[in-house]
């Protein structure tokens, strides 16, 4: 497998999966910071906030492992798309400046 | 031992910082000469940063990630009865830019392993800017809100 093809659709399979888990709660898993508990996929607060950060991020990366792996057949027979690597995640970090607009102008 | 884990992170922000800042120096902005002081900022050699900055990027998130419950059951509680909501939304974008920041490590490895050939020149300038703006970004923020009640008299 070749890197130079690969990496940048992790890159961007990475941002684009990670913004649909926080936006539709995608958790693999979720820790309940205050209890010390763990429990499977986006779950409800129990006793205190509820933490779905490092699910997303593991739903991200196995998401975007398996979109690279995926998309080996189709993308090993083009040259190395090196734009979808900054361009997509940038994207996303745009869109995540949308999403939490509120914070900011209420 | 949150308050060592946080002064921890926080240092380790700092040495990330100046790598990042001086390899995005060299790529975007290079010198060929290293006459005075902002000159050599800019002329050092950039890939001999990429592997230190990986290793500080992914350190400085995973303790992060541990004294993270500590802010989302204390500090955030603290500031949404407070009603600091842009301070909250800082915190909630600095999240996200770091966890887009991790995905985009290895295709910053990639960029830089080798010499950059015409078309991967972009690339690099522009994933190295963007780490180097989250890195930034991640650190003014985590500083601002862990000072923020000495910082606005609250």
């Amino acid at each position: 497998m070749n890197t130079d093809k690969v990496f940048p659709i992790f890159a961007a399979a990475f941002a684009v999966i990670y913004v649909l888990a926080v936006q539709y709660n995608w958790a693999l898993f979720t820790y309940h910071p205050k209890t010390g508990e763990w429990g499977w996929l986006g779950e409800p607060a129990r006793n205190g906030p509820p933490m779905y950060w490092y699910g997303w991020l593991v739903t991200s990366t196995f998401g975007a492992t398996a979109a690279s792996l995926l998309s080996w057949p189709v993308v090993r027979r083009w040259p190395a798309q090196l734009w979808l690597g900054w361009l997509v995640p940038l994207v996303v970090m745009l869109i995540f400046v949308y999403l939490f607009r509120g914070f900011f102008v209420r | 031992m949150a308050t060592f884990l946080v002064i921890l992170h926080g240092l380790l922000a700092v040495v990330l910082l100046g790598g990042i800042t001086h390899q995005a120096a060299s790529v975007a902005w290079p010198s060929r000469s290293g006459t005075g002081v902002i000159r050599s900022f800019r002329a050092v050699s950039g890939s001999l940063y990429t592997n230190a900055n990986i290793a500080l990027f992914i350190a400085t998130a995973t303790l992060g990630s541990i004294i993270y419950p500590l802010y989302r059951v204390s500090v955030r509680t603290y500031l949404e009865n407070a009603r600091l909501n842009s301070a909250v939304g800082s915190f909630e974008l600095k999240e996200q830019f770091i966890a887009v920041g991790l995905g985009m490590l290895p295709f910053y490895w990639l960029l830089w392993r080798r010499p950059p050939e015409a078309g991967a020149t972009f690339a690099r300038i522009a994933v190295t800017l963007m780490l180097a703006f989250i890195v930034w970004y991640g650190f003014l923020v985590g500083h601002v809100l862990n000072n923020i009640r000495g910082l606005f008299g609250l």
